[in-house]
This record gives C-alpha cells, sequence and structure tokens, in this order.
C-alpha cells in the first residue's frame, strides 16, 4: 500500500528512479525503444498524411462522403493513439496527461461524426388531411408540405394519408436490415458507378424481398380500406415518397426517389416497399454523396394519394426559373405530370404575371399539343395558387399539380425552387454562324458551355462506361442518367424541358444543359469533340476556347451542406496546431487541444527519449559522437540502432562520416556539401542594425543560450532514418526523414524558424524558402515565421534527392533574412538556389 | 520503371500468419495473393476456430475482422492477447468507425486495416507486425 503511494507520488512528481541494467539488458532496453520510436514515427505519418487528405477534400470542391470523414478521422485517431502508447512505453509510463487529452478530444471528434439519431415514434400513418409542416419528422418533407398546403383556402389536395418515419423505422428494425445494408455497402467504392449498381439493386432487393410486420402490414391495408369508404369509387393511390433529412431549399432532390402510379391494395405493400427501397437507388445515392447528405440521416416516408383522373397536368414556378422579372412559369401538358418531369413528354409553356390579375405574357405551345387543353382562366388560378404556396411557404415555390375532368385543381407536391436559372448566370451571347455550327436551337436547361467529347446513353451499360468529362447526350433527360452529371462537360438532349427533373439537377451542379434539341443523339457522334453553348442553344464542332474563357468556376454542390459541415467541425478538433514552439511553458501534453498537437507532441518528446537515452543510461552506443570533418560548426551524431558501420567502436567519441551508413543522413550531407557555402552576404549598416536590435531585444535567438538539444546540431540516425536539429545562427531547422521500402516508412519532413532579422524580413526568407520548397514537390505550411514542409510516400530515389534540397538550403539560406528587405539582392538568391538545385539534383551531385 | 510501391519482405517470410474472418471470397483472394507472395498463412472463420488453431500452431501475426459469428473481432482480440500476448494481431473493419479502430487499439492490437482493403497496404502491416513479433519472441528467449 505504502509502496503504491509512494510510487503514485513520484509519478505526480515525474520522479523517476532508473533500474540498473546490465549492457546486455542495456542495448535490448534501447532496441525496444527504437522500435517504439520507429512505430510512432510510422503512426505520425499516418495521422499526418490523413490529416492533410481530410484538408485537402474540404479545400478542392471535391465530393466526399461520410464513410471518408469517418475513415479518415479513424486513421487519424488510431495513429495518434499508437503514438501516445509508444511514447508512454519510450518514457516508461510517463505522459499520463496525454491519454486524458486524447480521450477528450476523442469524445468530441465521435460526437460530430456518430451524431444521434432521435428515435421517432409515434402513429405509423396520419391522414393527409390532419398533416401539417409541424409533423416533418414523421411524414418527411414533401407531404408535410402538401398537408400543409391542403390546409389553405382555396387549395385542394387529393385524399390520403402519410406512411410515417416510425413505420418504416419498425420495418427495419424487425427485419434486422440496418446491418446488413451497412455490410453491403461498406466495400462500395461509391465514384465506381457499376459497383454501386450492383450493391444498389441487392440493397433493393433485400428491402422488397423482407416481410412488413404482420401488424404494420394489417393496418397499411385498412387505412387503404378507409380511402376507399371516403372516395365513391374504385380508388387507386399514388404511392409518393417523402424522404425525412433532406433540405429541399439547398437540394431539389428531383424525381430520385420511385413514384408508384395506379396502385391497387393488391399491390399496395409491393409498392409501399419499392418507395422505401429508392432511397437505395444508385442515382438517389451518388446525389446524396455530390451534395452532401449522409444516408443514415435520410428517412423513407411514404404518401398514399388518390390517383386524380387528370386531363391536364404540369408544373408551376412561383417565380420564373428563366428569369424574367416579375413572372411565373406554368408548364402542362395533356395527361399526368410524369412525361414533364422525367422529359419524355413534349411540354407547354405559358409564362404568367406574378401580379394580379396575372396576366399571360407568353404563350409557348409544342407543335404536338397544339389544342391546348389548359384554359386561360385555368392558367391565371394556377398562377392565384402558386403565390399564395409562395406566400405561404415565404420562398418560391416548384409546384406540380393535375386537373380532373371536373375542372378542379389539384396540388400534388409544393416544394421550394432549389436554384434559379438566372442565378446559375443566364446570358446572351452571339451564335457563330459558321461551318463550326452543328445544331441550334431546344430550350435551355442550365446556362453556360461545355466541351468535350459526345457520349451518347441509352443503357445502364452506356453509363458504366460514360468517361469523365465527357457531353452526355441523350434522347430523354430521365432521371436515372443524374449519377453521371456530375462527371459530365454538358448535357443534350432530345426531349424535355427547364421543369424536367434531370435539368433542375443540372441547375443544382451548375452542368450546362440543352434540352428538346432535335435530332441531337442522331446528329451528334460519339466521340467527335463538341462544344455545347446551352445558353444560346448551340452545339459547335471542335473546342470554341472564347466560349469556355467565359465560364465562371461550377459551383460546388456539396457548399453548405451536412456533410461539408460534419467535416468543418471535424477538422477544428483534427487540424489547428496551438502547440508550435517546445521551448514554451505551454507545450504541455495537457494543453494539447487537437489532434496536431498530440502528434506535434508526441513526436518532439519522443525524439527527446531517444537523444537523451545514452546520457541518462549511460549507454555508450546511444551517446553522442562528435563528427570529424572540415566544416567550422560541431555536428554531433547518435546512432539510434544501425546506423553506424558494425566495424565502428561505440567507445570512441568522435566518427568519420564515411563511418555512418544511414542512406538519410548521407543524402542530407551531400547537398550541404555539394556547393560551398559563399559566406553570409553583404549587408548594409541598417541590416545589421536591425539584426542587433533583435538580438537584444531576444535573448531566445541567442545562439549562446542552451535550450535542450537545440544548442548544438545534432543528427539521430539509424539506417533507414535521420533527424537532424540544426541551429545556424538565429535559426532553428529541423530535417527528418525515414526512407524504408515500405510505404508508410517514406517521407521527409522540414521544419524551420526564426532568424535574427525583424519579422518582415524572417517572413520573407520563409516564403522564399516556401517558394522553392513548392517547386521541389513541397506540402508546405506558413505561420508567421515559421515553416512546415512535407513529402511522402514516393520513390525512395526521389526522396533522397529531397533531402539534398533541404540539406542545401540549410547551408545556403543561412543568414538570408539580413538581406530580405533588398528586392534585388532577393531575386539574385532565388535564381542562384534554384539553378544550382536543379544542377545538383541532374546531375546527382 | 520501378513499381513505387514495390517492397520487400523480410520479417513477414519468417512468421506464420493467420487470417480470421467469414467471408469466403474475401479469404480466397488473401489466401492467393498472400501465399503467392512467400507467406505461411492458415484461415480459421470465426474466433473459436482462431483460438483452437492457435492452441495446435505457432502463429505470431493475426488478421481478423472484426464483424464475425460468434465473438466479434474485439472480444475474440481480448481473449488472444490474454493467453499469447506476444502475438500480434491485425484488426480489420468494415464499416469504418472511430470507436472500432480505437477500442482494437486499446485491446492491444498491433494496427488496423479498413475494408475495402488495398493489399500492399495490408502487406506492408503485415511486414511491421511480423518484425515486432520477431522482436517480442527474442526479447522473451533473453
Amino acid at each position: 500500500m505504502i509502496q503504491k503511494l509512494w510510487s503514485g507520488i513520484k509519478e505526480a512528481l515525474g520522479i523517476y528512479i532508473l533500474p540498473t541494467l546490465s549492457a546486455d539488458e542495456l542495448q535490448r532496453l534501447f532496441t525496444t525503444k527504437y522500435r517504439c520510436f520507429r512505430e510512432l514515427l510510422t503512426a505520425n505519418n499516418n495521422a499526418l498524411e490523413a490529416m492533410s487528405e481530410l484538408e485537402t477534400a474540404l479545400r478542392d470542391g471535391r465530393t466526399f462522403s461520410m464513410t471518408f470523414i469517418r475513415s479518415k478521422s479513424t486513421v487519424v485517431t488510431v495513429n495518434i493513439f499508437k503514438m501516445i502508447q509508444n511514447l508512454r512505453k519510450m518514457g516508461d509510463g510517463r505522459y499520463l496527461n496525454l491519454e486524458k487529452s486524447f480521450s477528450r478530444i476523442q469524445e468530441q471528434i465521435d460526437a460530430v461524426i456518430d451524431k444521434e439519431i432521435i428515435p421517432v415514434e409515434g402513429d405509423w400513418f396520419i391522414p393527409i388531411t390532419r398533416v401539417n409542416r409541424s409533423m416533418v419528422e414523421q411524414t418527411g418533407e414533401k407531404m408535410a408540405n402538401l398537408g400543409e398546403a391542403g390546409s389553405l383556402s382555396g387549395i385542394n389536395i387529393p385524399p390520403g394519408f402519410a406512411v410515417t418515419a416510425s413505420a418504416s423505422r419498425l420495418f427495419y428494425l424487425e427485419n434486422n436490415m440496418y446491418p446488413a445494408i451497412n455490410r453491403i455497402f461498406q466495400q462500395t467504392d461509391a465514384h465506381d458507378i457499376e459497383d454501386m449498381l450492383r450493391r444498389s439493386e441487392e440493397v433493393q432487393q433485400l428491402i422488397i424481398n423482407s416481410p412488413l410486420p404482420a401488424e404494420l402490414e394489417r393496418q397499411l391495408c385498412y387505412q387503404f380500406d378507409q380511402l376507399l369508404e371516403m372516395t365513391d369509387h374504385d380508388v387507386k393511390v399514388a404511392a409518393r415518397s417523402s424522404a425525412l433529412g433532406e433540405d429541399l431549399g439547398r437540394a431539389s432532390f428531383a424525381g430520385l426517389y420511385h413514384t408508384e402510379l395506379f396502385v391497387d391494395r393488391d399491390h399496395l405493400i409491393q409498392a409501399y416497399k419499392t418507395v422505401l427501397a429508392s432511397k437505395y437507388s444508385t442515382r438517389a445515392m451518388t446525389y446524396r454523396l455530390a451534395k452532401g447528405y449522409r444516408h443514415e440521416d435520410i428517412i423513407m416516408c411514404v404518401g398514399c394519394l388518390a390517383m386524380i383522373e387528370a386531363t391536364v397536368s404540369g408544373i408551376c414556378y412561383s417565380r420564373s426559373i428563366g428569369g424574367r422579372i416579375g413572372t411565373l412559369d406554368v408548364f402542362f401538358s395533356a395527361g399526368s405530370a410524369k412525361g414533364i418531369v422525367d422529359g419524355t413528354k413534349k411540354t407547354n409553356h405559358y409564362t404568367v404575371e406574378r401580379m394580379a390579375p396575372h396576366r399571360i405574357v407568353d404563350k409557348a405551345l409544342d407543335a404536338d399539343d397544339a389544342g391546348a387543353p389548359l384554359s386561360d382562366q385555368q392558367a391565371v388560378e394556377l398562377a392565384q395558387i402558386s403565390m399564395k404556396l409562395e406566400r405561404h411557404f415565404g420562398s418560391p415555390q416548384d409546384i406540380e399539380w393535375s386537373i380532373d375532368p371536373t375542372g378542379t385543381i389539384y396540388v400534388l407536391q409544393s416544394r421550394p425552387i432549389s436554384v434559379h436559372l438566372l442565378a446559375a448566370g443566364a446570358e446572351e451571347g452571339v451564335i457563330f454562324e459558321d461551318d463550326r455550327l452543328l445544331l441550334h436551337g431546344g430550350v435551355t436547361g442550365c446556362p453556360g458551355a461545355g466541351s468535350g467529347p459526345v457520349f451518347i446513353v441509352r443503357t445502364n451499360e452506356d453509363m458504366v462506361q460514360f468517361p469523365k468529362k465527357a457531353v452526355l447526350v441523350v434522347e430523354h433527360p430521365l432521371p436515372e442518367w443524374a449519377p453521371l452529371l456530375k462527371r459530365a462537360a454538358a448535357l443534350v438532349a432530345e426531349t424535355g424541358s427547364e421543369a424536367g427533373h434531370l435539368a433542375t439537377i443540372s441547375r443544382e451542379f451548375g452542368l450546362p444543359s440543352l434540352l428538346s434539341l432535335d435530332q441531337a443523339t442522331h446528329k451528334l457522334v460519339n466521340g467527335e469533340t463538341i462544344t455545347v453553348d446551352a445558353a444560346n442553344r448551340a452545339v459547335y464542332r471542335g473546342r470554341i476556347e472564347e466560349l469556355l474563357e467565359q465560364q465562371g468556376k461550377r459551383p460546388n454542390p456539396m457548399d453548405g451542406s451536412p456533410v461539408q459541415q460534419t467535416l468543418t467541425e471535424v477538422l477544428k478538433l483534427i487540424t489547428p496546431l496551438n502547440l508550435t514552439d517546445p521551448a514554451s511553458p505551454y507545450f504541455r501534453a495537457a494543453l494539447c487541444e487537437t489532434m496536431h498537437d498530440l502528434t506535434r507532441f508526441c513526436h518532439e518528446k519522443s525524439v527527446i527519449e531517444m537523444f537523451d537515452f545514452g546520457k541518462r543510461y549511460h549507454f555508450a552506443q546511444g551517446a553522442a559522437k562528435r563528427l570529424v570533418d572540415n566544416m567550422p560548426l560541431e555536428w554531433w551524431v547518435i546512432n539510434l540502432s544501425d546506423g553506424f558501420a558494425p566495424e565502428f567502436d561505440p567507445v570512441n567519441k568522435f566518427i568519420n562520416v564515411t563511418e555512418v551508413v544511414s542512406t538519410p543522413m548521407i543524402a542530407i550531407w551531400q547537398g550541404m556539401h555539394a556547393y560551398p557555402w559563399e559566406g553570409p552576404p553583404s549587408v548594409s549598416m541598417r541590416g545589421m542594425g536591425a539584426i542587433f536590435l533583435q538580438s537584444t531585444m531576444n535573448p531566445g535567438l541567442d545562439p549562446a543560450v542552451a535550450s535542450n538539444m537545440n544548442q548544438k546540431n545534432y543528427f539521430l540516425v539509424s539506417r533507414n532514418y535521420c533527424n537532424l536539429s540544426v541551429r545556424l545562427g538565429y535559426h532553428y531547422a529541423m530535417i527528418e526523414a525515414f526512407i524504408s521500402s515500405l510505404r508508410t516508412e517514406r517521407y521527409v519532413t522540414f521544419r524551420f524558424k526564426g532568424g535574427a532579422a525583424d519579422e518582415s524580413r524572417r517572413v520573407g526568407r520563409i516564403e522564399l524558402l516556401a517558394e522553392i520548397l513548392a517547386r521541389f514537390d513541397f506540402r508546405v505550411e506558413l505561420t508567421g515565421d515559421a515553416l512546415n514542409a512535407r513529402v511522402e510516400k514516393r520513390k525512395q530515389s526521389f526522396l533522397f534527392g529531397r533531402l539534398k534540397v533541404l540539406g542545401y538550403l540549410i547551408i545556403h539560406t543561412r543568414q538570408i533574412d539580413m538581406v530580405m528587405a533588398d528586392p534585388q539582392q532577393c531575386q539574385r538568391y532565388r535564381q542562384k538556389f534554384i539553378q544550382e538545385i536543379e544542377e545538383m539534383l541532374s546531375n546527382d551531385k | 520503371m520501378t513499381n513505387e510501391r514495390a517492397f520487400k519482405l523480410e520479417a513477414a517470410l519468417k512468421i506464420h500468419l493467420l487470417l480470421v474472418d467469414d467471408e469466403p471470397d474475401f479469404k480466397e483472394i488473401i489466401l492467393k495473393r498472400l501465399t503467392r507472395m512467400g507467406i505461411q498463412l492458415s484461415l480459421a472463420d470465426c474466433c473459436a476456430a482462431a483460438l483452437e488453431t492457435l492452441e495446435t500452431q505457432p502463429v505470431d501475426v493475426i488478421i481478423m475482422d472484426v464483424s464475425m459469428p460468434g465473438l466479434d473481432g474485439i472480444q475474440c482480440l481480448k481473449k488472444v492477447k490474454e493467453r499469447w500476448p506476444l502475438v500480434e494481431v491485425i484488426i480489420l473493419t468494415g464499416h469504418a468507425s472511430v470507436k472500432s479502430g480505437i477500442e482494437g487499439m486499446q485491446g492491444g492490437a498491433f494496427d488496423y486495416c479498413l475494408k475495402p482493403i488495398d493489399v500492399l497496404e495490408l502487406l506492408e502491416k503485415v511486414e511491421l507486425a511480423a518484425q515486432k513479433a520477431l522482436l517480442n519472441k527474442e526479447n522473451a528467449k533473453a
């Protein structure tokens, strides 16, 4: 008990009494510590690489999924855990606070990534007449909107009921489907359409083939019977998707889920399950990926609405998507609206004033459907309904409607318009009326121009073959082609209108699209490079640079999405580096706030553990040897394992560079000696004054002031590893490299800080260094006058070359901060450095 | 041109590896690839079979899936480490989650690998785990 208490007190005070060990035991201990050090370095490398991938994903506008965030965060976390375990082993159990800091940060990351989904409990069915916006958690977005719309005076909606989130959750849980689905998707490559098609089909079949819980099935049929009683005739329903977790204001989810029409009682169960399963359709999955939605946040609810015997149907946009100010759009055709939204039907288009009395300002009637079944009076009524819905919901609406034989208008759906045509940048330009012009006509789905080889898609097989940056050419703009929009350069379709689902999605992705372009699949030839000017409704042969140059950057569909927000939150806990100065009293385990702080702390301390071993244990093999060299500075080398030639006697206090077999150290040494140093630059009195002033103000800059291992220049080496700490004049530099045949053990890192001149000159030198390093393939980060550069997982010969670059730079950039205020001198150095480095690398000097 | 990712296996050729997974296709692919590289490999479907193999064969490194019928990979790892602390274990996890990764490491796993597997990445981890397992053996002898 007393012993335990005493060891507790010792630990708290940081007192460790070293055991007495034999020479063999010491050697084994040193080897074991070196093994831990190596594992720590590998883990550090893996963690930093994953951090960089997370940061890059957020910055470069690529599409990334929750799986990406999860897997990369796991790589970071697991590797930092490994670093801590290894450092604690190296430090004989010290650094206990690291584990506390780690657990705290890890729990925070966990909370961001695995947000708890609040279980939905409540009724399985709600009559549509009782549904309103407050029930969105139960009925999904679309049914909540529809129920709410139906509560407004003068707006009719079809009778029916919503099958709630509680019902679908019960179905999933009873059949234990979540683990089964995860298992199917866990190995899917979301960017591989073929793989997605296969696995999506597998999951959908799993759902469709699973039985509904008996009571749920009974009640679903009962609801249908109730509907039958309410209506006079042999009712059939439309089973419509209504997903929960969609933000319809920023993403339309247009046409991505299945709608089953004319469903009778016998097919109700099957139809319900088919709509539920469509959450996992390839088009829905790829859309969610591109728009940054988490699959697990989306719960499918279903609306069963009595079918309306439609004489005419269509879509209204309460604010014209063509961008014509003060107007709204009415798209329509005879029969149901299905042909309009999936782009297979030719569509009539009225442009109507938003203000009462809603004058019709333009009528674009399709030639095949000249006897327009929509009266002017009905168009005005539709405009009134549209404006009422816009006012009620507080934003411009995209409304689907049908008119029955009695002339009653039914609203089938009302949702916010996710993106405006005008906002996407419609601008009238010129048509080049020369032999480059291939086709002219059609309607603009999304303005802009794009160029690439033609690729005509008719089947799923074609879809799988679709090359990146090709122009997607289709007969009908069906929603099932949606997975290709993110990779296409432009979209051309023979049919369809602005009101179609694929046109909506093309606007969301900023993809130039041209619809209703007659003969497109016949006149355009696979593989031929074309330029599509969607705004001016023209297709040209070849690349027309003057059209393409005017294109702005496409919007990133992930902007503001839940997945992007998750990554931003996670990165706040991972990447900021607060512990930058090892000499600071704040460089402590307990003060680590991010995963990056933890890696920095562990790395710093692990190097010191290895550095101190020889002295601490009086172990000659681990003690520093002075390098015999004709350079004026002192260089010391510590062998961590197999960095010295076997014949070297460890009792010796000096070593020749020829006795060192550490390949990274040799490369640095070669870089240092490739060209003679031409001495300090000639400095003006003003430059020198700045240095003296800084020296007196900042004692930390005085090279005579001891601070750990920074007072001399040390190489810590093994055959494949080298860590060089340099204190040259007034700055501090660190080069570290591990170069083995294993990919995870191949990296070069460089840190540089300080200098004697004032801040602007120091920063000037850092910027010059950064420019040169970036030119030679380093990934560079700058914070004030501190620089971090890194390159990893490249060929060994490449990395040795990079070490030579660093060896060269630490010698030749000495004291050049003094002349950084002189642009001419600065430029001269820049040219000299680049020229000599290129020469050194090409001559393998 | 040299393969950027080519590397020499050394320690991995000196050890005995056990792969514990219940997916036959996956096991077959790994078996083929690893035996072609010259690695000695045994297979097991579940934790019970893995423990049985450990009783009868000198295993140094285990690759183990987290989700398996019966005892899962994390529970199995604990059993293995209790009885054979010198054996190094690489955990495979499919549905990547911070939790299962950390649980594995806390249970004494050497490393973890995400499914779908990058075979070269797995091989590198096997090589590093093998180096450590050999060092464990050496230290135990001394």
